[in-house]
């Protein structure tokens, strides 16, 4: 049984299975949108269709359990499988075995055999030169008993990219289940002016106290002359203990840390409006007073003894963009309500008692919405990005290269034995040793 | 001039470059072969000019920034990086039939960034999260990736038809292993400009978004390629699977890289609404 296991985790065709399987149920969660609140899907969904849904967490399915078995399995298959590869790696890199051994002749995956009648030191000398051409790396040469080798190899370390690709996966879905584990990942709407310490956090999982304040101290949001927009910049404080400890900037790119949380500039949004002017005429005098306002406070007119307040503000009425209803308070009279609007439309509904009424201006109050994230998991997971950016670069650019090569018999006749074998590009290789032997006036007569 | 009108000029010459290799497959003669090769050059450099004088141009208009940052942007970069990979890989397998395929690809490209109603090419501004030092290096990596699964995908067709059309046409066609070898070197080299590109991404959606990884449908898909191509990989080196299989998983993952790049925009929605 144990056995079993073993074997089918050791099994590259299990990690075929699980990277098809994953890509295939992947796909699942890029149509069904992912984290709605369950009343969206229930509306979404027919009642038959949700219960299947709900029951596979399709809903959430990139923190399920399956998708984290599947997740774990692949784990385990790497780990291992990689622990299978490792020892004959090393192997390869350092080998046992220092001297040459007369095997590799027999059973290299490149082999060639020539008889040689020229002098000795000749075909020494052009054998030297024929490993350098091919492998490159000084040759190390042993004599036994009238018999002499030669040994080039070159990029050895190379074998180890594929273990670094391997073993930085294995970090990279560590470090993803530690950030799920361990950390977080929510938002924080602060209005100018305000603080919070607490983020609510993403797909509905409550809320997360930061034992600190974040306090909002100015929000700016800048636009392109196309109307697209161009910058959004929260400067903060950070108030801790009651104490300020630091402030700083965030724009979208540019996050702000403390205390192993990360501050990112994510959205933005107008919390509320106040100070509006509002001009008003006197339409017998012509004469125009501004009158500053806020929320609720009445002010009076001039010239009358009616006063004036505003009680409500939207963003946009009815599409002629913002407006305010204004409440027009005259003694002994019903209060006269009406709406006033921005860009001076509808002017007949806006002479009331004497006076025409026009917003001018307003300070509109943002609030920035920034996302608050701990994730203990990105140094594992930053370190296995570059482990395997690594072991790409050794397995792509590098190749290990060995070659042996055997000068045997007596004065008369030489035989000269090359074996080689490359970790990739072996077709590339041959034809490199052919084309050589072809050019090189080596006198070898092919067997 | 105008970058614009530039690339209709290289739109026009990877035509001609597509016919070119095509006349010297059928006539095999040398010099229409070297014609072909003169043809995509000219047109990689005219491309290369539109490319760096759109970036000038964006500078002069206050807006400076690579042109790698709405659709059409991306179009001209991609055709650009398949004829760039295909006259890398050419010093190492020679062959005029993938020339054609990729002169073709890059000619439809171009054609339907000049063509095409949706496709606005006008230089627009940066919004604030295209705003970062990751644009080049996250984009110039995407393309480059889907690039050499263009041509993989060029050479998968080809092996199919190769092995199973019955037409004497096929033997205008390069040998079999040939293609097949193709087709894993390019999706070897892809695999690890893919595996960049996630890389790059994670980078930036760290600072852009807070969390390198969050499975927005664009980052979802990338994924889903990655481990498509992946699994080729390992069929290939580890169990030896080649030929036919192989193909239908290279033309698979290919679609699963169309849809990484247009599908997620046109039909799902998510953060990556620019391309």
């Amino acid at each position: 049984m144990i056995k079993n296991l073993h074997k089918l985790f050791s099994s590259v065709r299990l990690t075929i299975f699980l990277f098809l399987f994953l890509a295939v149920t992947s796909i699942l969660g890029t149509i069904i949108p992912q984290g709605l609140p369950i009343e969206r899907y229930k509306a979404l969904y027919s009642s038959g269709v949700f219960s299947v849904l709900k029951f596979f967490d399709i809903f959430d399915m990139y923190h399920s359990l399956w998708f984290l078995l599947l997740l774990v399995l692949l784990s385990i298959n790497i780990t291992i499988c990689t622990s299978r590869q490792i020892p004959r790696i090393i192997k390869l890199i350092f080998p046992e075995k220092k001297e040459i051994d007369d095997t590799v002749f027999i059973s290299s995956q490149i082999r060639k055999t020539f008889q040689s009648q020229k002098k000795l030191s000749d075909i020494e000398r052009q054998s030297e030169m024929l490993t350098k051409s091919l492998v490159g790396n000084p040759v190390k040469v042993k004599k036994e008993d009238g018999t002499c080798y030669f040994f080039a190899e070159k990029g050895k370390y190379s074998r180890l990219g594929v273990i670094f690709v391997h073993i930085s996966i294995l970090l990279i879905l560590a470090g993803g289940l530690i950030g799920t584990i361990l950390g977080f990942n929510g938002q924080m709407n602060i209005v100018e002016g305000n603080r919070s310490d607490t983020a609510i956090l993403f797909g509905g999982k409550g809320t997360e106290k930061l034992g600190f304040d974040v306090s909002c101290d100015d929000f700016t949001v800048e636009f392109y002359e196309t109307g697209m927009p161009k910058e959004y910049k929260t400067d903060l404080t950070i108030i801790d203990d009651e104490k300020k400890v630091t402030s700083g900037t965030i724009r979208v790119n540019h996050p702000f840390f403390y205390k192993g949380l990360k501050f990112c500039q994510a959205t933005y949004g107008i919390a509320g409006v106040s100070d509006f002017r509002i001009v008003a005429k006197n339409n017998v005098m012509g004469e125009e007073t501004v009158l500053k306002l806020n929320m609720m406070k009445k002010v009076s007119l001039p010239d009358s003894n009616a006063s004036f307040a505003i009680a409500r503000f939207v963003p946009d009425h009815g599409g002629s963009g913002p407006a305010v209803l204004g409440v027009l308070l005259e003694p002994e009279k019903a209060h006269d309500i009406f709406w006033i609007l921005k860009n001076g439309r509808n002017i007949n509904q806006q002479q009331r008692g004497g006076f025409t009424f026009t917003l001018k201006d307003f300070t509109k109050l943002y609030y920035t919405g920034i996302q608050v994230s701990k994730d203990p998991g990105v140094p594992l997971v930053w370190t296995g990005f570059s482990l395997i950016v690594i072991g790409f670069i050794l397995s792509l650019f590098f190749a290990h290269k060995r070659i042996w090569l055997r000068i045997s018999g007596s004065q008369d006749k030489y035989e000269i034995s090359i074996a080689a074998s490359v970790s990739k590009n072996r077709k590339t290789f041959e034809e490199k040793l052919e084309e050589y032997l072809r050019t090189a006036s080596y006198g070898f007569t092919v067997e | 001039m105008d970058d614009t009108f530039l690339i209709s000029i290289v739109t026009f010459t990877y035509f001609s470059a597509a016919v070119a290799f095509l006349i010297s497959i059928i006539f095999r003669k040398k010099s229409v072969d070297k014609a072909a090769l003169v043809i995509t050059v000219v047109g990689l450099t005219l491309q290369t000019s539109a490319i760096i004088m759109r970036w000038i141009h964006s500078y002069k208009l206050g807006i400076g920034h690579a042109p790698l940052s709405n659709f059409y942007e991306s179009l001209v970069f991609f055709s650009w990086s398949i004829i760039f990979v295909y006259l890398i890989m050419k010093r190492r397998y020679q062959n005029n039939l993938v020339g054609i395929l990729s002169a073709f690809f890059a000619f439809l490209i171009l054609s339907y960034a000049s063509l095409s109603g949706d496709v606005n090419c006008t230089i627009q501004p940066l919004i604030p999260a295209l705003q970062s030092n990751w644009l080049i290096s996250h984009v110039v990596s995407s393309f480059l990736a889907y690039a050499c699964f263009a041509i993989a995908f060029g050479t998968s067709i080809l092996y199919l038809f190769k092995i199973k059309a019955k037409v004497n046409i096929v033997n205008l066609l390069p040998d079999a292993t040939f293609l097949d070898e193709v087709t894993y070197k390019m999706i070897s080299i892809g695999f690890v400009l893919l595996t960049l590109c996630i890389i790059t991404g994670a980078a930036w959606a760290d600072r852009a978004w807070g969390r390198y990884w969050g499975w927005d449908p664009k980052e979802t898909w990338s994924l889903i390629t990655w481990l498509i191509y992946g699994a080729f990989l390992h069929a290939r080196l580890a169990r030896g699977w080649k030929g036919v299989k192989m193909s239908l998983v290279s033309i698979i993952g290919f679609i699963a890289v169309i849809f990484t790049y247009l599908g997620v925009n046109y039909i799902l929605s998510g953060l990556h609404s620019y391309l």
